[in-house]
C-alpha cells in the first residue's frame, strides 16, 4: 500500500469512527427531548402557567414553582456575575507575573467541577444552619456559588481573546490602566462575557442538589425569600417520584419546560458569540 | 485656532504646527536637581536657522533584555526633531524592540527591561518615576497591524483627547475634523463618523490610527512598519502623510522596505543583531554607506 493510499485509509477510518461517535452522541440527546416532548407537551396548558402546585388528586400548574427558579436564579446571577467578572479580570489583566493568579485559576477549576451537592452542603452549614430554616437567600446564595466559577472562567478565557496589539495600542495613548480595560478591553469582549454569563445562568436554572438542602421547597404561593419557596427542579423530582399521575404529568411539563429555556438561553449565547465574529 | 489654546497633556503650551521654532522643553515632572545637564538643543538651534535639526532624542547606551537575552546591545543614537529617521534591519535586529522603548510600552510586559539613558527634552524617560501615561500621551505610536478601537470612527479619535483634555463638543468636534483631515482620511469618512471603526478598510484603518495618535497632540509620532500591512494606494497615502507630518513632529519609523526607508526618511540607521551599525542622512547610507554590512543590506544580499 502506498503512503498515500494509507494515508486515505486511515482518513476514512477516523472519519466513519468520528461521526459514529457524534452521531451515538447525538442519538441520547434525541431521545431524552423526543421522550420529554411526548410526555410533557400534555402537561402545558394555560393552568400549567397560572395555577400553583397542587395537592394529588386535583388539577393545578408550576406558578409558584416557575417564580421561585426565577427569582432565584436572577438573584443567584445578580450576585455571582459582578464577582466572576471581576475575578476574571484579575485573571486576565493584571495576573500576569503575579503570583497569586494561577493559584486562583487553580481553585476556580475546582470550584468549576465541584459537585453541586457538596456546594449544596456548604451553604446549608453555612446558612440554614445557623439561620435555622430553609430559606429562598440560601438557595441563591448556592446557585451564586455555581454561577462564579462559570463566569470567571469565561471572562479570563474571552478578555484573552482580545489581542494584546489593542491593549498596547490604548496604553500608547497614554490611557491608565483601568480604563483601558473599561472602555476598550471589555467592549472588545463584552459579548463573549455575556455569553458566559447566560451559560452560568442556563447551568444554574437547573440544578436541583444544591436546592436540596437549601430552600426545599413550598407547594404554596410565596414570595418571601426569607422562607422555603417552591423551585421547578425540586418540583420535577418530587412529583416524579410520586405514584399519582397528575403529578408524574406535571413533572413532565416542568421538565420539558425547564429543558426549553436552557435550550433557549444556550442558542441565545451562541447566536452572542456569533454576533462578535461577525462584527470584526 | 481654538484648540491650539487648550492644554496638552504635559501642561505645557502645544506645538505650534507651520513655525520651524523649536518647541519648548517639556518637563514631565520637576526636574531633578543632580542630574547632569542633558543634550539640550545644541548650539547649532537658532530659532531663525529653520533647517538646523534640532536634537529630540537622544540614546544613550541603551541595553534591552527580554528575559535573559540582550536584544539591544548598547546603542547611542540621536534623534532629531522635524525630521524623519528610519530604523532598518533584518528581522530581529531589533529595530521594532528599540522603538518600543521610546515610549516605554515595553513595561506592560514584566520581563523586559531596559538600562541606559534615553533623554527626551532633558529628562531621562527610563526614569521609573516618569508617569508614563503623560510620557506616553507625548510620544504618540503607530502600530504594524491596524488596532481600531471597538467603537465608532467619532469615538476612536475622542478617546484620547478625553482622557486629558474637556473639551465642549463643538471644539471636540474640531480636533476630531483637524485630525482626520492631517490624516487624510476625513473625505472617506465624514459621513459616516457614528459608523463602527471596525467598518473601514484595512488601509483606512490604519489612517485612523494615525489621526488617533495625532489627535493627542503628541511631538514624537513613532510608526512600526506602519504599511506592511497595507496595499501599494494605502502605503503611498501614508508615505505622503508621513511627509506632511513631519513638519511638526518627531518621527521615527521602522520599516522593512528600504524604497519607503529611502523615500520617507531624512535619516536613516541601519541595526544588525542588537546593534547600531551605521546611522546617518538617508542619502548617504543609500548611495555611500560607510559600513560592509550596510551596503550588503541595502543591495540585498543579505537580510
Amino acid at each position: 500500500m502506498s503512503p498515500y493510499a494509507r494515508r486515505r485509509a486511515t482518513n476514512s477510518i477516523v472519519l466513519t469512527l468520528s461521526m459514529a461517535a457524534t452521531i451515538f452522541g447525538l442519538v441520547w440527546l434525541a431521545l431524552i427531548l423526543w421522550t420529554l416532548l411526548k410526555n410533557g407537551i400534555g402537561a402545558i396548558n394555560v393552568d400549567f402557567f397560572v395555577q400553583m402546585t397542587p395537592p394529588p388528586g386535583s388539577q393545578g400548574g408550576v406558578l409558584n414553582a416557575i417564580y421561585g427558579s426565577l427569582i432565584m436564579t436572577l438573584v443567584a446571577t445578580v450576585a455571582g456575575s459582578p464577582v466572576g467578572i471581576l475575578a476574571g479580570t484579575f485573571l486576565a489583566e493584571y495576573g500576569r507575573g503575579n503570583p497569586i493568579a494561577p493559584v486562583v485559576r487553580f481553585i476556580n477549576d475546582i470550584l468549576l467541577s465541584a459537585p453541586s451537592i457538596i456546594i449544596g452542603m456548604f451553604v446549608y452549614e453555612l446558612m440554614v444552619v445557623r439561620m435555622g430554616h430553609f430559606s429562598a437567600w440560601a438557595g441563591a446564595a448556592a446557585l451564586a456559588m455555581i454561577v462564579i466559577p462559570v463566569v470567571v472562567r469565561t471572562t479570563e478565557d474571552m478578555l484573552s481573546l482580545v489581542p494584546g496589539s489593542l491593549r498596547e495600542a490604548a496604553f500608547a495613548l497614554g490611557t491608565p490602566k483601568w480604563k483601558v480595560i473599561v472602555m476598550v478591553t471589555y467592549r472588545a469582549a463584552i459579548q463573549g462575557m455575556l455569553t458566559g454569563v447566560l451559560l452560568a445562568v442556563a447551568r444554574i436554572s437547573g440544578e436541583t442538589a444544591p436546592l436540596l438542602f437549601t430552600v426545599i421547597n413550598n407547594q404554596f404561593w410565596s414570595t418571601n425569600m426569607n422562607a422555603e419557596m417552591a423551585n421547578l427542579p425540586y418540583v420535577i423530582f418530587q412529583f416524579a417520584l410520586s405514584p399519582y399521575k397528575d403529578w408524574q404529568s406535571l413533572a413532565w411539563g416542568g421538565a420539558l419546560l425547564i429543558t426549553v429555556a436552557i435550550l433557549v438561553l444556550n442558542i441565545t449565547a451562541r447566536l452572542l458569540a456569533n454576533l462578535k465574529s461577525f462584527a470584526r | 485656532m481654538s484648540q491650539e489654546a487648550s492644554l496638552n497633556p504635559a501642561g505645557t503650551a502645544p506645538p505650534v504646527p507651520t513655525h520651524a521654532v523649536p518647541r519648548k522643553t517639556i518637563v514631565m515632572e520637576p526636574p531633578q536637581t543632580g542630574r547632569s545637564p542633558a543634550p539640550d538643543h545644541g548650539p547649532v538651534a537658532t530659532p531663525a536657522a529653520a533647517p538646523a535639526p534640532v536634537e529630540k532624542i537622544a540614546i544613550r547606551n541603551l541595553r534591552f533584555y527580554y528575559k535573559n537575552f540582550e536584544a539591544l546591545k548598547g546603542i547611542n543614537l540621536t534623534l532629531y526633531d522635524k525630521r524623519v529617521t528610519a530604523f532598518i534591519g533584518p528581522s530581529g535586529c531589533g529595530k521594532s524592540t528599540l522603538l518600543r522603548v521610546l515610549n516605554r510600552i515595553y513595561q506592560l510586559y514584566p520581563e523586559q527591561r531596559a538600562t541606559g539613558e534615553i533623554i527626551v527634552d532633558g529628562r531621562n524617560i527610563l526614569d521609573p518615576k516618569i508617569d508614563l501615561n503623560l510620557l506616553r500621551a507625548k510620544i504618540g505610536m503607530v502600530f504594524q497591524k491596524p488596532t481600531p478601537f471597538p467603537m465608532s470612527i467619532h469615538d476612536n479619535i475622542a478617546f484620547g483627547i478625553k482622557l486629558y483634555e474637556k473639551l465642549p463638543p463643538s471644539e471636540l468636534d474640531a480636533r476630531i475634523e483637524s485630525a482626520l483631515r492631517r490624516a487624510a482620511l476625513w473625505e472617506e469618512v465624514k459621513d459616516k463618523l457614528k459608523q463602527s471603526g471596525l467598518s473601514l478598510s484595512g488601509g483606512q484603518q490604519q489612517r485612523l490610527c494615525i489621526a488617533r495618535a495625532i489627535a493627542v497632540k503628541p511631538e514624537i509620532l513613532l510608526l512600526d512598519e506602519p504599511a506592511s500591512a497595507l496595499d501599494p494606494i494605502s502605503t503611498q497615502h501614508i508615505e505622503e502623510l508621513i511627509d506632511e507630518l513631519k513638519t511638526d513632529y518627531c518621527i521615527v519609523i521602522v520599516t522593512h522596505n528600504m524604497q519607503q526607508a529611502a523615500r520617507s526618511s531624512d535619516y536613516t540607521a541601519f541595526m544588525y543583531l542588537g546593534d547600531l551599525i551605521e546611522f546617518d542622512d538617508t542619502e548617504v547610507i543609500f548611495t555611500h554607506p560607510k559600513n560592509k554590512r550596510t551596503e550588503d543590506y541595502i543591495t540585498g544580499r543579505f537580510g
